[in-house]
């Protein structure tokens, strides 16, 4: 039991040194791995929409700051292509 | 933005503004500081439409744009942070969906999709001489 345990444990200490490298290269570095974590994972989602689903629909507001509009306001008569994205 | 010059008048475009992806006071890359595009997280939406406006009249962005809500309606509708593509077709369908930026957010898929549908947009390869030995 104990020589199991000791097998477990170091397979799992393995498995998070190459977890943390693979973070660590796909960032850019060990601290960036760690803001990955900590800031980014709990914000991106797959999402379950799919070709075919319905759009959703949510309020924005233009540049202007007072004019408030719907993504589904802009998707009569034509195709619409939605970029989502911000500035840094 | 290319796309948008070659199908914007096949297709709509929207930009939608979502909560930043690598501010000051979360995680920075060294390539913002280099730019000097250096913002805080947006604590409120006068925040929030600040920075969309630095942004637009800092690339002269021709795309029409919307900022989401401070409760990141859109963004969680579309799932959509830290960027993404979707194109919605004229029935209200989603037609395209984009992967999860940055890795997999490919505005080539997006050009794929509207190329089936209005043709293709070449633009020819630009061509510099050598210039010529003495």
């Amino acid at each position: 039991m104990k020589r199991f345990l000791k097998w477990a444990l170091g397979a799992v200490l393995v498995l998070a040194v190459v977890a943390a490298g693979a973070l660590s290269y796909m960032a850019g570095s060990p601290k960036d791995a760690l803001y990955m974590v900590r800031y980014a994972f709990p914000h991106m989602h797959r999402g379950a929409l799919k070709v075919g689903d319905d759009a959703p629909d949510a309020q924005l507001l233009a540049l202007d700051g007072q004019t408030r509009f719907h993504i589904r306001e802009r998707t009569a008569g034509r195709p619409l292509v939605l970029v989502f994205g911000s500035f840094t | 933005m290319q796309i948008y010059n070659d199908y914007k008048d096949h297709a709509d475009f929207l930009t939608v503004y979502v909560r930043e992806a690598h501010p000051t006071d979360e995680w920075q890359m060294k390539s913002n500081v280099k730019d000097d595009v250096c913002y805080a997280q947006p604590k409120t939406l006068e925040q929030r439409m600040a920075i969309a406006n630095d942004f637009t009249k800092r690339f002269k962005y021709p795309l029409p744009f919307g900022v989401d809500d401070m409760a990141n309606a859109a963004d969680l509708a579309y799932s959509a942070w830290p960027e993404r593509l979707y194109i919605i077709d004229e029935n209200g369908h989603i037609a395209y969906r984009g992967g999860m930026g940055p890795f997999n957010y490919k505005p080539a898929e997006a050009r794929a999709w509207l190329a089936g549908r209005y043709g293709e947009v070449k633009h020819p390869e630009k061509t510099e001489s050598a210039p010529k030995k003495s």
